[in-house]
């Protein structure tokens, strides 16, 4: 029963346009500290030009072991990315022979011209470009849905377009927060909202991340009630910064 | 409660990152017996954001004496403390992937000797600060790796729009200290160097006071925290899959496939 609209979820960021610099210079200067960490025996090397900042965290999480073993990212057995898919949820065959598909899809790529439009449609505030790519990247895992429309006969002619979107950010362990929940107004009340938020949260349980949060506008509770969230549970609440010059 | 920030900043020869710094937490007792004259006790505390300097198992062990769970629910037994311990794996790989990592060590030799220094006048408090700046130095002797892990805490980003909080703890010997509110302090900071701005905490309802003091407010947006807390017991349908989290067996929806 998606009545209202599915608007904001996530309060976009309340700040100016800058550009986003996010340098890492975490391996560097563990060498040059003064004092050693008399625990570890552990010595990072210096050898690793292109050594990232996971990396050398995990290196240094390797316990009293002499041998140095620095795991790439991705050997890591726990480290398994959710498998992206894709799949058709919907199809309609329209009265002049077109078929309509919406495809549910997670880990794909997103236009991000395409995603700005279907935000100015639902009516959230513009966001910069680059602050919204950083995100999408960052994000434990993006589920989109596209509207395929195929004319029949004429092979090739496919129209997609972007109609949904919800993103979770996550800790890959314990926490997740979900931001930016959005369906093109014209797709709404379908039951297209409610399949992108139960992939995302069958997606977090089956790694097991128990704490699922999200910050819902005043008329999405209703809607995140029926899907088994529970508005300030046990007196657990959220506050956000404001900054004070 | 005051902080008082103090000149000796290690700094590292690669320049500009401040690996470790020194700080000093104070704190005020007003000693309500004899006197109201304030006895202040200065401790010498490091705070560090390199997550090298964090190892896991001391981490465990700050959460098993802070009794903080990782989990929203916990169980708790009829003291009200937790049951079982945070999973040390798991707790690696929540570390390796949150964007910021706050870590505060302190000798803790030095915070209970100052409990056993006889009351100490008001006015030779110049002079003990003086005295205990001379006992820290030389500097190496006082590293880190002499000094254990009292506070903690994190943020897991995007790096892009929006960070949350987590995880803020102190052991409780050396809390109303300011230590936390200087952990929040610096997890801000990082984020907003990485001009982050939409910064938000979770917490439970004791520690709503203590994220106020730190500048953190209710939502001017006026949204509503909703958590999924779907469970067998609210919720009982057959054939469904579940998974445990903390006391809470959390109902996995339904998979949906095209018709």
């Amino acid at each position: 029963m998606l009545t209202q609209n599915l608007n904001l979820v996530a309060r976009p960021s309340l700040l100016p346009v800058s550009s986003f610099d996010c340098p890492y210079e975490a391996s560097k200067q563990l060498n040059t500290l003064n004092f050693r960490l008399a625990r570890a025996k552990r010595k990072l090397k210096v050898t690793r030009i292109k050594a990232s900042f996971w990396d050398s965290i995990r290196s240094g999480f390797l316990k009293e072991n002499s041998t140095e073993v620095i795991e790439p990212s991705s050997t890591l057995p726990e480290e398994e990315e959710p498998l992206p898919e894709e799949f058709v949820l919907v199809e309609k065959t329209e009265l002049d022979g077109e078929i309509e598909q919406i495809v549910f899809s997670s880990g794909g790529d997103i236009d991000l011209y395409d995603l700005q439009a279907l935000c100015d449609k639902v009516g959230w505030p513009r966001r910069p470009l680059s602050k919204l790519a950083a995100a999408l990247k960052n994000s434990y895992m993006v589920v989109t849905l596209h509207s395929l429309r195929k004319s029949p006969g004429s092979e090739g002619n496919d129209q997609k377009k972007l109609i949904g979107m919800a993103r979770a950010t996550s800790d890959h362990a314990f926490n997740a927060t979900i931001w930016d929940v959005l369906v093109d107004p014209s797709y709404q009340g379908q039951g297209l909202g409610k399949a992108l938020i139960e992939k995302l949260i069958r997606a977090l349980l089956q790694r097991d991340i128990g704490n699922i949060t999200l910050f819902a506008d005043s008329q999405v509770v209703e809607f995140y009630r029926n899907l088994g969230f529970e508005p300030d549970p046990e007196g657990i609440k959220g506050m956000f910064w404001y900054p004070k010059y | 409660m005051e902080v008082a920030a103090v000149a000796a900043q290690l700094n590292c020869a690669a320049g500009s990152y401040k690996a470790m710094e020194i700080r000093w937490a104070t704190s005020k007792d007003y000693q309500k017996r004899v006197s109201s004259k304030l006895k202040s006790r200065r401790i010498p505390i490091f705070i560090s954001t390199n997550p090298s300097d964090l190892n896991p198992r001391d981490l465990k062990e700050l959460c098993i004496t802070c009794n903080h769970s990782f989990h929203r629910f916990p169980t708790l037994d009829h003291n009200g403390k937790l049951v079982e311990a945070v999973d040390l794996q798991k707790l690696r790989v929540a570390l390796s992937h949150s964007s910021v990592l706050v870590s505060v060590f302190c000798n803790l030799q030095d915070a209970s000797v100052d409990d056993n220094q006889p009351e100490e006048h008001p006015l030779a408090s110049p002079l003990m600060g003086l005295r205990d700046l001379l006992r820290t130095l030389p500097l190496p002797a006082v590293s880190p790796s002499n000094s254990q892990l009292v506070g903690f805490g994190r943020a897991v980003s995007d790096f892009g729009l929006t960070a949350s909080i987590y995880d803020v703890m102190v052991v409780p010997s050396l809390r109303r200290m300011g230590i936390g509110k200087m952990i929040v302090k610096r997890i801000i900071r990082m984020l907003t160097n990485k001009e982050i701005y939409d910064i938000a905490a979770i917490c439970s309802a004791n520690e709503r006071l203590f994220f106020k003091a730190c500048g953190f407010g209710d939502d001017i947006l006026g949204s509503t925290t909703m958590m999924y807390t779907r469970s067998v017991s609210t919720y009982p349908q057959s054939d469904q899959m579940a998974k445990r989290a903390g006391r809470k067996l959390l109902i996995l929806p339904p998979v949906r496939k095209a018709p």
